[in-house]
């Protein structure tokens, strides 16, 4: 990951994810200016960045749902509209309503929705994958539950193996850790260290500043603009975290009184 | 036997019961039940519009004019929403009332309209089910068919976009065009109950037949299975009571079967009726108390010689349960072979009750 004031050669490896000069508005107010900024193939990422800092709408650019006022989003060195399929999606857990009339199976197997394409309907096959997501996540045994009777943990693990049986090439994963308890952290971890392990990209925004270090490969910095971005060792600083958070850092991992000057670009 | 008015009557309702239930499933699990409200509302002006440029009173000929009314209302309500600062609520009730007061004012000009065939107009408002003609059951018969054509084809991409809009989205299925079809649907199923049911009452049974369904399952296919059933025994149900009371109110005694329906799934429902609901509460709070129960006297048991010898009754626990909670709680542990009782003043502990107060105990240390 890297952040970008010049524009790049094109490179030989194309980054899965590579935003360009993005701005995003909603109603003539900008959530993001001016965005430049790779995510190199088979890394764990995370978007970092105060509330309203637009990390939720940069994923949902990334997906091609938002027009973006200017600017444009290369997946994996193609436009948007051409990979949407390689992408696997992670919503946040408290935008669902959890009353539905579903067990978690059946939500497991929507990940495979996009692949049945019209008229067809998930079958033996579909089920295997979507038992085995549910294994990966540690649910096995739960699959004939009602979604409402799970634990919020338990509700966030259904969604990563949705996204699992999904199988896309890059992961985004808004706030997976919101919440949760330490099973369901652990059991998260365990699977973006397997897709990084199988080559995938994953994006996580993320708001544990402490966890930061530990889990995550390259961080972004984000409040509205592009603060910092690149190997976490690199960018993860005080200094950044300042200019992110306005002064109001909930968190200083100061903790490194050696850590390099902060550098936007590399 | 039946004569051909009732045979109608009842064909057509049970069609509306058997759309409705369909429709209002959905409608019901997008939370879009008061929108289903402003939309038949809404439809009335579009009713009135139709007759006063055509002159006719037949309901194929005014169901253009209530769809199209219909669909403006739901699309009025989803911009006032986004580019005002109403709320959905504030919207709902913005449109429902505006529409609804405009459609009133066209009837009143309709009915001084010169054509004699104004007259019966109004039953719009609280519906006329004997103005049904078999021609109309030929029409709602053709729609029951479309709508059961595209739940079919569209089943798995419409509970998506119910469940999470915006996940069907990552998939590159086309969110805007299902969620627009869907509304069409429901829009449809609100309209064409309008002349039996009445602007007024639809909307209760468009959520009725959905919202007794759920009471009864937390699967979205039997979900559905059953709301269909339940429109269609109200449908049933409706014009059989109405017959019966000799020129009864069809559509009113339509939507009052249907609510029935409601009030005994919420009582009954065997997923989440407030009955099974407290039954299954008690029981679940009965044995974790009989568990603590348990513990406390495997406690009083093993600091003995010989864990399995009668003690006397009541050491334990009395005094925080009433005598008649304190006995049935014992009954229960010995059912569960965990105790015997060996006279009115004796218990004593069997060694598959030790086991299983060592297991509870165990479970409880790890918690």
């Amino acid at each position: 990951m890297r952040a970008r004031k010049q524009p790049l050669h094109v490179p030989h490896d194309p980054p899965a994810v590579h935003i360009e000069d993005l701005t995003v508005a909603y109603h003539d107010r900008p959530v993001l200016w001016d965005i430049d900024l790779d995510i190199d193939t088979g890394r764990l990422a995370a978007v970092v960045g105060p509330n309203g800092a637009g990390k939720t709408t940069m994923i949902r650019t990334i997906m091609g749902l938002l027009r973006p006022l200017a600017g444009h989003v290369y997946l994996f060195g193609r436009p948007v509209a051409e990979q949407r399929r390689r992408i696997a999606y992670v919503p946040q857990r408290a935008a669902l309503d959890w009353d539905f009339p579903a067990s978690v199976l059946d939500v497991a197997m929507m990940g495979s929705y996009g692949r049945l394409g019209w008229f067809r309907r998930p079958g033996r096959r579909e089920r295997l994958q979507a038992i085995d997501a549910l294994q990966q996540v540690g649910l096995q045994g739960f699959e004939d539950r009602h979604i409402g009777a799970l634990s919020g943990g338990q509700q966030q693990r259904v969604l990563i193996a949705r996204a699992l049986v999904q199988d896309g090439d890059l992961y985004l994963m808004d706030e997976p850790f919101q919440g949760v308890d330490a099973v369901t952290e652990r059991a998260i971890i365990d699977v973006l260290r397997r897709l990084r392990e199988e080559g995938k990209t994953v994006v996580v925004v993320h708001h544990d500043l402490q966890t930061v270090p530990e889990y995550f490969d390259d961080v972004a910095l984000v409040n509205v603009r592009l603060i910092a971005a690149g190997p976490v060792e690199d960018v993860f600083t005080d200094e950044n975290l300042r200019l992110t958070y306005g002064g109001r850092t909930p968190y200083l991992p100061s903790l490194r009184p050696g850590a390099p000057s902060p550098e936007s670009s590399q | 036997m039946i004569d051909h008015t009732t045979a109608v009557v009842l064909a057509g309702c049970v069609l509306i019961g058997a759309t409705s239930g369909t429709a209002g499933a959905y409608a019901l699990l997008r939370r879009q039940a008061l929108l289903a409200d402003a939309v038949s509302h809404a439809a009335l002006p579009g009713i009135v519009l139709a007759f006063l440029l055509t002159g006719e009173r037949s309901f194929s000929v005014l169901l253009p004019g209530a769809l199209a009314a219909g669909v403006t209302g739901a699309v009025l309500v989803q911009h006032t929403v986004r580019w005002t600062r109403l709320e959905q609520d504030g919207a709902l009730a913005l449109v429902l009332s505006v529409m609804f007061g405009t459609g009133i004012v066209l009837l009143t000009v309709a009915q001084k309209a010169p054509q004699a065939s104004q007259a019966g107009l109004s039953s719009f408002l609280f519906g006329q089910a004997a103005a049904m003609l078999s021609g109309d059951v030929v029409g709602l018969f053709a729609l029951a068919a479309l709508l059961l054509f595209a739940v079919a084809a569209l089943w798995k991409e419409w509970k998506l976009i119910s469940f999470d809009a915006e996940f069907a989205a990552s998939l590159t299925l086309p969110v805007t065009w299902l969620d627009a079809a869907l509304m069409i649907a429901i829009v449809a199923a609100v309209v064409v109950g309008l002349q039996t049911v009445g602007v007024v009452l639809m909307s209760a049974l468009l959520v009725a037949p959905a919202a007794a369904a759920r009471q009864w399952t937390s699967r979205f296919g039997t979900m559905m299975l059953l709301s269909v059933a339940f429109g269609t025994l109200a449908g049933l149900v409706g014009v059989g009571a109405s017959n019966a009371m000799e020129k009864g109110p069809t559509g009113p005694a339509v939507v009052l079967a249907a609510s029935g329906l409601v009030v005994v799934s919420l009582l009954f429902g065997r997923e989440r009726g407030v009955v099974w609901v407290r039954l299954r509460r008690r029981t679940k709070r009965r044995g974790v108390m009989a568990e603590q129960l348990l513990s406390a006297l495997a406690q009083i048991a093993i600091q003995h010689d010989d864990p399995f010898e009668p003690r006397e009754r009541g050491l334990i626990g009395a005094d925080q349960l009433g005598a008649e909670e304190y006995d049935d709680l014992l009954a229960l542990l010995e059912r569960r072979g965990w105790i015997r009782c060996v006279d009115r003043y004796h218990w004593a502990l069997t060694p598959e009750g030790l086991d299983a107060a060592r297991r509870l105990g165990h479970q409880r240390g790890s918690a």
